[in-house]
């Protein structure tokens, strides 16, 4: 129930959200906000799926293609 | 522990979370837009990457849990992304990853010409590996860029690991591009070329693996939204399978209640086992970003993940950048990330597992630990691409330090660097 009550409470937020117009992005468009990772730091995310146990939602390695955990 | 119901929940929320807001967002959209095609990429882009990382520690898993983990590994890299038409592109990344590593070395201590130490680094050949991946992709998106599908396939190989996947991806945009779903899968099918602790290999009572391969399955589902002009945020979770051998074949592991033995003068202690895991392996990640533009100067990247498998394994990840736009062509990037997890069932340090046990590792990759990560990195971006050699346009440099620091007594320092082009 509290769950439900979470994801209720995220969408009332979501769908209360305005709608940025394309010639308002200027500011979410910059490189910086994008919301992946840059190219150079998949270095850093490839060495963590080495050294922690822990994978996955970041764009990196989720398990398998190499010898780590 | 996970059980069906837990996943199932989570799944359903997700689902349900994303379905309804895709939903809100569909209405929101219905207004008709005329969209002005443009191409997905407009040139050939070439990127250039090579990361250096040094590690050293005093648990080396080879060694059953003691020992040197020192490691270095220097990795070129090339990405090259081609426009094949306006709505398609094609990118091919291949890297090389050269590493000296201590650890491997002790899969035979003996055959360097020091004496046979776990804190020492045998001299002998195995302690040199190369692996090499070549990874290939393919995406097309629709006449409005709303539909994105993509395809990707990659190979990677090492002296003892053979790697091959594929897998595909689904990304719809609503909302005049306001919030995007999206939904990949992946699959692994690799091989281990099983090479044992070299005073295993020829004792009797040593039982060897069975099968060699290991398969991973992975589902991700993300869910991204522009939540004002200065604000977006996404969410991302992935489901992973795994199955075969799950275990690293030369990693040792001592028991306490079997006599150590080693021999006079040599400080090295004889395996008594490999490491023996779980044939499968069920993995949830969950993540979230949040990115924030605060002016022209300053952004935040913040960005959090938990994580919990079926090996008793809970963690937290949190990370923050904050880039700063130093001029319009400098930036520099502070970072730091937390990271924390509990250990794998099976775990347990040196000489402390019972041979009596089904499973066990010494692998401190598998431990109870917390590590810090402090990042710094720069970048020159030239927007004109004036400076140029033949058809290369210089587009941009960038250049990061991360020091990392285990609660175990691991550190580690990567330092990595990439030029980018744009190809006339």
């Amino acid at each position: 129930m509290k769950k439900i009550t979470i994801v209720s409470a995220i969408l009332i937020f979501l769908g209360s959200c305005a709608t940025v117009k394309e010639y308002e992005k200027v500011n979410i468009n910059d490189p910086d906000m994008e919301l992946t990772s840059k190219k150079i730091s998949r270095f850093e995310t490839n060495f963590q799926a080495y050294r922690e146990a822990a994978a996955g939602a970041n764009g990196g390695k989720t398990g398998g293609g190499c010898g780590c955990n | 522990m996970i059980n069906t119901n837990n996943l199932l929940r989570i799944l359903s929320l997700f689902i349900t979370f994303v379905c309804t807001t895709a939903v809100i967002a569909q209405e929101k959209s219905k207004d008709t837009i005329t969209v002005y095609k443009k191409k997905v990429l407009e040139s050939t882009e070439v990127d250039l990457l090579m990361s250096y990382y040094t590690q050293d520690g005093d648990n080396a898993a080879v060694t059953g849990g003691i020992g040197t983990e020192e490691l270095t590994d220097l990795t070129p890299t090339i990405v090259v992304s081609i426009p094949l038409n306006d709505d398609d592109v094609l990118t091919i990344d291949a890297s090389v990853s050269a590493y000296t590593s201590a650890s491997s070395s002790n899969v035979n201590p003996f055959d360097g010409e020091g004496v046979a130490d776990p804190f020492v680094a045998s001299s002998g050949a195995s302690q040199e590996d190369v692996l090499t991946t070549l990874a290939t992709s393919y995406s097309h998106s629709s006449d409005d860029r709303n539909d994105i599908w993509s395809v990707n396939a990659a190979i990677a190989s090492e002296y003892d690991y053979f790697s091959i996947g594929f897998g595909g991806g689904y990304t719809k945009l609503f909302n005049e591009k306001n919030t995007e779903i999206s939904v990949k899968g992946n699959v692994f099918l690799d091989t281990w070329n099983a090479i044992y602790p070299s005073e295993l290999r020829d004792q009797p009572s040593f039982i060897p693996f069975e099968d060699e391969s290991r398969n991973s399955y992975s589902l991700g589902l993300g869910f991204s939204q522009i939540l004002s002009e200065k604000l977006q945020g996404s969410l991302a979770l992935d489901i992973i399978h795994q199955e075969g051998l799950l275990s690293t074949p030369f990693q040792r592991v001592q028991f306490a209640d079997v006599t150590d033995f080693n021999i006079p003068g040599q400080p090295f202690v004889y395996g008594d086992d490999i490491e023996r895991l779980p044939e499968t392996r069920f993995k949830i990640a969950a993540g979230g970003r949040l990115h924030y533009y605060i002016n022209e100067i300053f952004v935040i990247r913040t960005f959090y993940r938990y994580y919990t498998d079926n090996w008793g394994i809970n963690s937290h990840t949190a990370s923050i950048e904050v880039p700063v736009k130093i001029t319009d062509q400098f930036t520099i990037y502070p970072s730091y990330r937390y990271y924390q997890q509990t250990a794998a069932d099976y775990f347990a340090p040196f000489n402390e597992h019972l041979s009596t046990q089904k499973f066990y590792t010494s692998d401190y990759d598998l431990s109870d630990f917390d590590a810090h990560q402090y990042g710094f990195g720069i970048s020159y971006t030239d927007i004109l691409t004036k400076f140029h050699i033949w058809k290369f346009r210089f587009k941009s440099v960038d250049l990061r330090f991360n020091q990392y620091e285990r609660s175990t007594g691991l550190t580690a320092s990567i330092v990595s660097g990439g030029l980018s082009f744009v190809v006339e």
